[in-house]
C-alpha cells in the first residue's frame, strides 16, 4: 500500500515540480491528439463520401431496337442477380427522347431537336452498382454479349471509377503515413519529457537501486507520469474538439450539403476512446523507453 | 559470508582494478580494506553489490554467485548488502526520517513495518531527535549516521562502508566508527574501506591491504601499515 502511495505521489511530484516542462509537453500532446482526431474525422468523412460517390457509379447497356421485350427482360433479370448490382432500370426509346427534349429545352447549346422525324435513340438498361470495384468485371461480362441481338453497346466510365479507387487508396495510405508520423512525434515528446524527469530524479533512482528496489518499481512513477501527460493532453484535446465541433459541423454541412455524409452512430464515443487510448499508450510507452534506457546504463 | 575466488577486474583500456584476489570473509567478521587511492577498494565494494561484474573469477555473497544473478535478482542481493559512502548520498528534499523510511517503502514493506523499523534504525544511530531535519540542517556526522540508518533499516547481512569517514573531522570520525563497531556487535558482517591509519591501528581488527589491485597483506588484528 505504501508502495502504491509512493508511486502515485512520486508521479504527481514529477509532474508538478517541473510545471513548465509538464505543461509544454501536455500542450504538445494535446495538439498532436487534436491533429490525430481531426485526421480521423476527415478520413472517416472522406471515406464515406467516396463510398457515396461509388454507389453512384453506373453502367449503361444500350439495347437493339429489334430486341424482343422477353429478351430484354431476360437480360435485365440476369443482371439483377449479380451481387455487385444494386438496381437495374429500363429506359425505353420514348423515355430517352423525353430526356433529350428536357435537356435541350434547358440548354441552348444542345439546340432544337424538333426536326428529328424518327426517334434515333436506343432503349437502355441503367445499372447502379453496389461497389465501384466491380464495375470493370460487370461491364466486361456484358460486353461479351454484344452482337447476340439484344445488347449493342456497353458504356462504363473506367476513368472515373479508377480515380475514385485511387482517391480511396491514397487517403488510406497517406493518412496512415501521416498518422504514424504524428504518433512518432508524440512519442518523441513524451520520451524527452520523461527523460528530463528521470534526470531530475537520478539521485533518487540511484538510491532506490542501492537499497534493492526492483526496476519495475523504479520505473512505475515515471510511467504513471507519462500517462498523466497523456491523460491531460487527451482531456484538453477532446475539450477543444467538442467545443469546436458544433460550429464547424454547421459550417461544413452548409458548405458540403451535396454530400449527406454520415460518420456512424457511435463515432463520437469511438473517437474519444481512440484519442484517450492513443494518449495513454504514448504516455506509458514513451516513459518506459526513457526509464529503461536510463536503467540500462 | 563473502568469498572472492581468483577475481580480476580489468577495464576496457587494459588496466586492472583488481588482480587475482582470493578473499574469504566469514559471517560476523569485521575487516578493514586498506590501501591508497586507486588500490581497488571501491571496485571491490562495487563487485559485492554487483554494480560491476568481475572479468574473471567468482564473487559469492551469502551463497550466491553474484555474476550469475539475473537482472531481477540484483535487488534481492542489494537488500542483503547495506552500503554507505563518503558522500552520504542522502536525498536533500527528504527529512532524516523520510530518507531512512524510503529504503523500506521502495522495497515494498507495509506501513507498519516502515514506521517500526525506521524508528528502530534511528534509535540505533541516535538520530531520533533529528528525524524532522533535512540533510542540509545536519552536521557531516549526522548525515553519515542517517545514511547508516538507511542501510541498517533493511537489516542487511553484510554492511559495506566505503570511506565512511573521508569527509569527517577526527571527533566525528570516532563517533561513526563506534557506531560501526556496534553494528558489527549486533551480528552484521562489516567491511570498512578506509585509508585512515589511526582508526585501523586503534581497533586492531582484520586488515586486508590492497596495492595496485592485489592483496599484499591479510592479517588478523592487523595494523594500517605492516
Amino acid at each position: 500500500m505504501t508502495r502504491i502511495a509512493y508511486v502515485f505521489t512520486a508521479a504527481w511530484q514529477g509532474f508538478s515540480r517541473n510545471p513548465v516542462m509538464s505543461i509544454a509537453s501536455t500542450l504538445t500532446i494535446a495538439l498532436m491528439l487534436m491533429l490525430f482526431a481531426f485526421f480521423v474525422v476527415t478520413d472517416r468523412g472522406l471515406q464515406s463520401a467516396v463510398a457515396l460517390l461509388e454507389s453512384k457509379v453506373e453502367l449503361v447497356v444500350y439495347l437493339s431496337d429489334d430486341a424482343k421485350i422477353s429478351q430484354v427482360l431476360d437480360v435485365k433479370a440476369r443482371i439483377e442477380k449479380d451481387p455487385a448490382v444494386s438496381r437495374v432500370e429500363y429506359v425505353s426509346k420514348d423515355d430517352a427522347l423525353k430526356r433529350l427534349r428536357d435537356i435541350s429545352s434547358r440548354r441552348a447549346d444542345v439546340g432544337p431537336i424538333e426536326e428529328i422525324g424518327t426517334n434515333p435513340l436506343p432503349a437502355s438498361l441503367e445499372i447502379k452498382l453496389q461497389s465501384a470495384q466491380e464495375s470493370r468485371r460487370v461491364a466486361g461480362e456484358l460486353r461479351a454479349e454484344i452482337g447476340n441481338g439484344v445488347i449493342t453497346e456497353v458504356v462504363d466510365n473506367p476513368q472515373i471509377v479508377d480515380k475514385l479507387l485511387t482517391i480511396t487508396r491514397v487517403l488510406s495510405f497517406g493518412g496512415l503515413a501521416i498518422l504514424l508520423m504524428m504518433l512518432f512525434v508524440a512519442l518523441f515528446v513524451i520520451v524527452n519529457t520523461i527523460r528530463i524527469a528521470v534526470h531530475a530524479r537520478r539521485d533518487e533512482i540511484e538510491i532506490m537501486q542501492l537499497v534493492g528496489a526492483t526496476d519495475r518499481l523504479v520505473a512505475a512513477p515515471f510511467v504513471i507520469e507519462g500517462m498523466l501527460v497523456g491523460i491531460f493532453g487527451a482531456a484538453l484535446a477532446l475539450l477543444v474538439l467538442f467545443t469546436a465541433s458544433g460550429p464547424v459541423t454547421a459550417a461544413l454541412v452548409q458548405f458540403l450539403d451535396i454530400l449527406p455524409v454520415s460518420l456512424g452512430p457511435n463515432f463520437v464515443a469511438e473517437l474519444a476512446a481512440g484519442v484517450l487510448g492513443v494518449a495513454l499508450l504514448m504516455g506509458a510507452g514513451g516513459a518506459s523507453i526513457s526509464v529503461r534506457t536510463h536503467l540500462a546504463k | 559470508m563473502i568469498t572472492l575466488e581468483d577475481v580480476s577486474k580489468r577495464y576496457p583500456n587494459g588496466t586492472y582494478a583488481l588482480r587475482d584476489i582470493d578473499l574469504q570473509i566469514d559471517a560476523g567478521d569485521f575487516a578493514f580494506i586498506v590501501g591508497s587511492s586507486g588500490a581497488g577498494k571501491s571496485t571491490l565494494n562495487r563487485l559485492l553489490i554487483r554494480e560491476e561484474l568481475p572479468s574473471t573469477g567468482r564473487v559469492v555473497v551469502d551463497g550466491q554467485d553474484v555474476a550469475r544473478l539475473k537482472r531481477s535478482g540484483v535487488p534481492l542481493l542489494r537488500r542483503k548488502v547495506g552500503i554507505v559512502f563518503q558522500d552520504f548520498k542522502l536525498l536533500q528534499t527528504k527529512t532524516v526520517y523520510e530518507n531512512v523510511a524510503f529504503a523500506l517503502i521502495v522495497t515494498g514493506h507495509d506501513g507498519r513495518t516502515v514506521r517500526e523499523e525506521t524508528e528502530r534504525a534511528l534509535g540505533l544511530v541516535g538520530l531520533t531527535g533529528r528525524r524532522r531535519h533535512f540533510p542540509r540542517e545536519l552536521s557531516g556526522g549526522e548525515q553519515q549516521r542517517t545514511a547508516i540508518a538507511r542501510a541498517l533499516v533493511m537489516r542487511p547481512k553484510v554492511f559495506v562502508a566505503d570511506e565512511p569517514t573521508g569527509n569527517l573531522d577526527p571527533v566525528t570520525t570516532w563517533e561513526i566508527i563506534k557506531l560501526l563497531v556496534r553494528v558489527n556487535e549486533l551480528g552484521t558482517t562489516l567491511l570498512v574501506a578506509t585509508h585512515n591509519a589511526e582508526i585501523v591501528n586503534a581497533l586492531r581488527r582484520r586488515v586486508v591491504h590492497l596495492d595496485h589491485g592485489r592483496i599484499i597483506r591479510d592479517e588478523r588484528e592487523g595494523l594500517y601499515a605492516a
